[in-house]
């Protein structure tokens, strides 16, 4: 178990090598990609900049603790998009075209090799920019550093990543029945966009309650970056936490299984 | 024992039956017609380590599925097969190590990055030993004559140039069983040829248990002692290469030359395909041919003589429309 789980994390960063010499040949591309996240970023910055100008809070979050919440999304999302997104939305093309063959015929796990095959390395600035947009909250609201906190923001950042990359996988599984699967990615990038949000902001409103309801316990998309934000910089409530863990699992099982079914109706396209 | 048995396996498709025009389409929204196509029906056959086997039949005969079946990328719809002791389509990552499969008319190899890359890859994903890892790289390198170009892109190739570096990609781990599908399409003569001697050298060294699937009869010739020919799913010979015409050709080609020109009445003894001032070819049944030699060489005074086999595609061809017919009377 340990060998194989060694020789796949080998397998990964070979990967992320290749896929690096493959990108940097490709120098101009890269460049503006990295421009376009940068300025995106900037973007999103000025307009929570100018909401906070006119009130204090927004659902219940001041300025800092929502800076925070930004960077914390833009990190992960940049995490998910680094290792997993170019990969998953090539698998309906894996499909379409009969390639998956040369995937499935590999002695590797077939989710590890679908999923992490094409690391983007165009995005990867975007956990580092992240990272410092939660730095600079931190400091913004004198935060003193507790262990506790760090220790359950790293874990609950993880199992945010993981049930992000879950729901992605599941989706991207369609494809086998599909052929195309645009819309399915579609609904990636309406879900993610919920993960941007504070979850207050559909606890405030009673007709959106059900909608809070069904993304943090049936698709538990609101819990991706709201729990290590809370536990950061609001409230540390182990009981979140261990649901989290809770919910991170049973995502990480269910698609799985869902795409090991997929794989067992591939046809596999004439040649 | 036999390193390949396949026992019963089929494959039956449901294809979606598309309706002309837009109409057709939006009704397609609310109600579809789908058709059962069997492409492999009830395909039985066992292959003995270390032979080189030739499966042949018309586009769509079904070769391609059932080497799928036997790679375990697509799971039958019944039967049975074994690869190497294992159940291919339960893709137990032992057998992935120890068989490859090459089509000719798909890429493997990482299209921007020089083929040396792939092959590092796939000596991580395969964990081949550094040391055995560069003398096979070294040994194939050579034998295909592409120690030059591995650090070329392998988009700036040629088809032949890529074609070759997949087939090292395959053999890289030194697999035991080597499926090949049309391994030399749209190759020039000169890289099939280069490939065909690669095989066989490749095969002498390492008695690699090999299945071709190739329309082209040179490839077959060249490498394959036993042939299976498929025809609409079924299997409908399975024997030596030279069999095949005892089994199918129904006739000889007799090249006769005369001292004077070509004498009259010879259609009695066959039919007349070719007649060239004092030469004539004759096909002739070849159960009648020592008979219609015997009675040629009493009557008439001949300068020289062949007997000839007709070329395999002529036989090939001849047994793909067999099949064609047999299943449309069906």
């Amino acid at each position: 178990m340990i060998d194989r789980t060694l020789r796949h994390a080998r397998l990964i960063a070979s990967l992320g090598r290749y896929t690096l010499a493959r990108e940097m040949s490709f120098r101009g591309n890269y460049l503006v990609k990295l421009s376009v996240e940068l300025l995106w970023l900037f973007i999103l910055l000025a307009f929570y900049k100018t909401v906070f100008m006119k009130t204090s809070t927004v659902a219940t979050w001041t300025e800092p603790q929502y800076l925070f919440f930004v960077g914390c999304h833009f990190a992960l999302n940049g995490l998910i998009e680094t290792l997993f997104m170019d990969g998953c939305v090539d698998f309906t093309e894996l499909v379409r075209t009969g390639d998956l063959d040369f995937i499935l015929l590999k002695p590797m796990d077939e989710q590890v090799l679908v999923t992490c095959r094409k690391i983007d390395w165009g995005t990867s600035l975007n956990v580092v920019m992240g990272g410092v947009v939660m730095a600079l909250a931190l400091y913004q609201m004198n935060w003193r550093f507790d262990p506790v906190r760090a220790v359950a923001f790293v874990v609950t950042f993880v199992c945010g990543t993981a049930i992000a990359y879950s729901f992605m996988l599941a989706l991207t599984s369609f494809s086998v029945w599909l052929v195309r699967n645009q819309s399915l990615m579609e609904m990636w990038w309406l879900f993610s966009s919920l993960a941007r949000y504070p979850r207050e902001i559909f606890r405030s409103l009673a007709w959106a309650e059900p909608l809070s309801f069904l993304f943090t316990y049936i698709l538990p998309f609101l819990l991706v970056v709201n729990v290590p934000a809370n536990v950061m910089v609001r409230v540390f409530d182990p009981a979140t936490v261990a649901f989290t863990l809770a919910a991170t699992a049973a995502s990480l099982w269910a698609s799985r299984m869902f795409f090991r079914r997929a794989l067992r109706s591939y046809r596999s396209a004439s040649s | 024992m036999a390193i390949i048995e396949a026992d019963g396996l089929s494959k039956t498709y449901r294809v979606f039956q598309k309706r002309e025009g837009v109409l057709g389409a939006l009704r397609g929204l609310f109600h579809r017609e789908y058709k059962e196509v069997r492409a492999v029906d009830r395909v039985s056959f066992t292959i003995e380590p270390g032979e080189m086997v030739a499966f042949l039949g018309p586009n769509g005969a079904g070769k391609t599925t059932t080497l799928k079946m036997l790679s375990g990328l697509i799971d039958p719809s019944s039967g049975s097969a074994s690869v190497l002791g294992f159940t291919p389509w339960k893709r137990d990552d032992a057998f992935r190590r120890r068989f490859a499969l090459v089509m000719g008319q798909k890429n493997q190899l990482w299209w921007d990055l020089p083929a040396s890359d792939s092959f590092m890859l796939h000596k991580e994903i395969y964990s081949i030993p550094e040391a055995q890892f560069q003398s096979t790289l070294d040994e194939l390198t050579e034998l295909l004559e592409v120690k030059h170009l591995t650090r070329q892109a392998v988009r700036e190739l040629s088809l032949g140039e890529r074609m070759k570096m997949e087939l090292i990609a395959a053999l890289l781990h030194q697999p035991s069983v080597l499926l090949l599908d049309e391994p030399t399409i749209g190759l020039d003569v000169v890289a099939q040829v280069r490939i065909q001697n690669c095989l066989r050298e490749y095969h002498k060294r390492r008695g690699v248990t090999v299945i071709l699937t190739s329309h082209y009869m040179r490839d077959v010739e060249a490498l394959c002692d036993r042939v299976l020919v498929i025809t609409r799913g079924k299997l409908v010979y399975d024997g030596l290469l030279s069999g095949i015409h005892d089994r199918f050709a129904g006739m000889k080609l007799v090249r006769l030359e005369f001292f004077e020109s070509v004498p009259e009445g010879l259609e009695r003894y066959g039919e007349i395909s070719r007649i060239e001032g004092p030469v004539v070819d004759l096909k002739v049944d070849r159960d009648r041919v020592a008979e219609a030699l015997g009675a040629i060489l009493d009557g008439h005074a001949v300068a020289d003589l062949s007997v000839q086999d007709p070329p395999l595609e002529q036989v090939i061809a001849r047994v793909f429309e067999e099949g064609r017919s047999d299943h449309e009377a069906a």
